[in-house]
């Protein structure tokens, strides 16, 4: 779609999108701040995502719990494993950075475990087994509350996040540096996934998702791409969690609902399946909205309407709603590859001029 | 003994509330080639609204019209989904679907609050048989399971409307050619779908009382039954059904002498369902490989 601009002008744009990241970082207020990292944070995962529906053809509904997977894996390997060690031993635990690398390798072992039987049927057996992955973990990290801490009192991580002595959070959380490190992470997996998607593999998989019969025919090992794919996926999403962990030092099942899942797959769906730089601006846009939304719903009354108790939850989920249905039945490939169709076409002046 | 025929009884009669919500997608599946996410919201609808309705009306009058309202909603969810030829895929129909899911959600949750709701059974009288007490909501709901399989089934083989529902799923473009609306089919199987799922559940309420958040529950056990068959199988959804509710039931009766889940193994009866449903998927692809 996208002529092919030299490289130098490449290179030239995605060092000035890190300054520009890495500078709001810093420029931000402490709650801005907060939101522009969970923005950040959803990214990566959504960037994932948006790998997995639009170029293995499936989809996930549970990319929430392998966000929380990745979460409680490096939360609970920094306190340490043992409940009781941990309250009188504040050295139980590993290092947080190594707990950091280790949350997405355990969430990608998860992944392939429900991936390798599932992946080799056509179907969408995966999006229901993601589905039943998110309400077991729920029910499990509520249930095992010796271990995680569950909802009352929840697991507190205070030790701070270091690399090399570098201290990227800290005990008040929501850092400049954790928000700039998110970000330059969000540029990182950009440029990963566009290469991959300009690779060998990445012609494998567009292929799979036009037709499996025909990409099967043609020799390519259909089953094995979609599974590294889907691990992959995962493997994000669990990174993604493992650095929440040390934004607000806390965690709790209450943070990792459902609806978190499904709001991956709406920002996937508005940045267009298969659109990488669509699914950061989806995660962004999203992540705005369903802020704007929880305040909306918190208040009082709304144009001089008692708002009731369920507001945000109503607001959020209906919404959500609005917008799956909407998007899918009339922008199959995403609002925002289709807005900027329509921008190219209201601008058609600068290729002609060109030519 | 007789405690595990209790759980038997109880197992086969939730199971087969499973197996009604299991047949709806695999007649939604084979028909349009749509997965339905948003089946399990029907039955929360029949539920929501039996309790609704119960008082004012007589049980069979309300349940007729709970089951025949459900049945509207599922048609129109259908004619959406199916969305437009050539540009709406199976992703999308299906994303489609947990879009109303969520909607029927988040309007249940403003209607009807956020408690659990329920109303009184047929019959407070349970017969005993052999020590193993048998309630009359379960036989109804087992009965009313069993028939309406052996309809539908007989329904999509024996008819010429059934064989032209079946016929759209096979390809879409032929019957599209003979003069079958892929819309009009996609209307009917929801419906029908959609009152069978309100029809499970208009009966179940009352042991199984229902929130506006029971539909994910609801609809995976539902494709787990309907897995067993591939999806497309009406005999062995239905069978999935069964042998998944009594599972689950063994699993929440005796899950006390599993360790490590003790006191909580009501919590994992959704994890038993998951691992059948993985091992048997698992089976299955093995098969299908080696085809």
């Amino acid at each position: 779609m996208t002529g092919r601009r030299p490289a130098i002008a490449r290179s030239a744009a995605l060092l000035a999108a890190t300054v520009f990241a890495v500078w709001l970082g810093y420029w931000l207020g402490p709650g801005d701040r907060s939101l522009y990292t969970l923005m950040g944070l959803y990214a990566i995962v959504a960037i994932g995502l948006s790998l997995l529906m639009g170029f293995a053809g499936q989809i996930s509904l549970g990319h929430g719990a392998f966000y929380a997977i990745g979460a409680y894996t490096a939360g609970i390997l920094t306190v340490g494993l043992d409940p009781d060690d941990r309250l009188i031993d504040p050295e139980a635990g590993i290092d947080p950075a190594l707990a950091v690398i280790a949350a997405p390798l355990v969430t990608g072992v998860v992944a392939a475990l429900i991936g390798v039987p599932l992946l080799r049927l056509r179907g969408h057996y995966l999006a229901f087994a993601t589905l039943a992955l998110n309400l077991i973990l729920l029910a499990a990290l509520y249930a095992q509350s010796g271990f995680t801490g569950g909802d009352d009192p929840g697991l507190s991580v205070v030790e701070p996040l270091e690399v090399f002595g570098w201290r990227i959070s800290d005990v008040t959380g929501g850092t400049p540096r954790h928000a700039a490190v998110t970000w330059v992470l969000v540029l990182v997996t950009l440029l990963v996934a566009s290469n991959l998607v300009g690779s060998r593999a990445g012609r494998a998989l567009r292929e799979i998702a036009s037709s499996e019969r025909g990409a099967a025919a043609a020799g390519i090992h259909v089953s094995a791409y979609k599974l590294r794919v889907f691990v992959l996926s995962a493997g994000l999403a669990g990174l993604a969690g493992a650095l929440y962990v040390f934004l607000f030092g806390f965690l709790s099942p209450e943070a990792f609902g459902v609806i978190l899942s499904f709001q991956f797959v709406v920002m996937v769906a508005v940045g267009g399946p298969g659109s990488i730089y669509g699914a950061v601006v989806g995660a962004v846009a999203i992540t705005w909205l369903e802020y704007e939304l929880s305040d909306l719903g918190t208040r009082p009354s709304l144009l001089g309407v008692d708002v009731p108790d369920q507001a945000p939850q109503v607001f959020s989920l209906g919404v959500f709603a609005v917008i799956l249905i909407v998007v899918m039945l009339f922008f199959p490939r995403g609002l925002v590859p289709a807005l900027g169709h329509a921008l190219r076409r209201l601008t058609p002046s600068r290729r002609a001029a060109e030519s | 003994m007789t405690e595990l025929l209790q759980l038997v009884v109880i197992g086969l009669s939730t199971g087969s509330a499973f197996a009604l919500v299991g047949i709806g997608l695999v007649l939604v599946f084979r028909t349009t080639g749509i997965v339905n996410i948003a089946q399990g919201a029907f039955a929360v609808l029949g539920g929501l609204f039996m309790v609704a309705l119960v008082d004012d009306l007589p049980g069979v009058v309300a349940g007729l019209v709970v089951v025949l309202i459900v049945g509207l909603v599922g048609s129109i969810v259908g004619f959406v989904a199916v969305g437009f030829r050539r540009r709406t895929t199976s992703v999308a129909s299906l994303i489609i679907t947990l879009g109303f899911a969520l909607l029927i959600s988040a309007l249940s949750l403003l209607a009807f609050g956020d408690e659990t709701h329920t109303y009184a059974a047929i019959s407070a009288h349970a017969w005993e048989l052999g020590g193993v007490l048998v309630q009359p909501q379960h036989v109804a709901v087992a009965g009313v399971t069993l028939a309406s399989s052996v309809l539908l089934a007989l329904g999509l083989q024996r008819t010429i409307a059934g064989q032209a529902l079946v016929a759209s799923g096979d390809s879409r473009r032929v019957a599209e050619l003979v003069g079958i609306d892929p819309r009009a089919v996609a209307a009917i199987a929801f419906a029908v779908a959609a009152a069978l799922a309100a029809l499970g559940w208009v009966l179940m309420t009352p042991v199984d009382p229902v929130r506006w958040d029971s539909e994910l529950r609801i609809v995976l056990n539902g494709f787990a039954a309907a897995a067993f068959g591939g999806l497309v199988s009406i005999r062995l959804a239905y069978l999935g059904g069964l042998t998944l509710g009594v599972a689950e039931q063994l699993v929440v009766g005796y899950g006390d002498a599993i360790p490590g889940i003790g006191d909580q193994a009501r919590q994992y009866e959704l994890a038993a369902a998951l691992v059948i449903m993985l091992v048997l998927i698992g089976w299955r692809s093995r098969h299908e490989v080696h085809e």
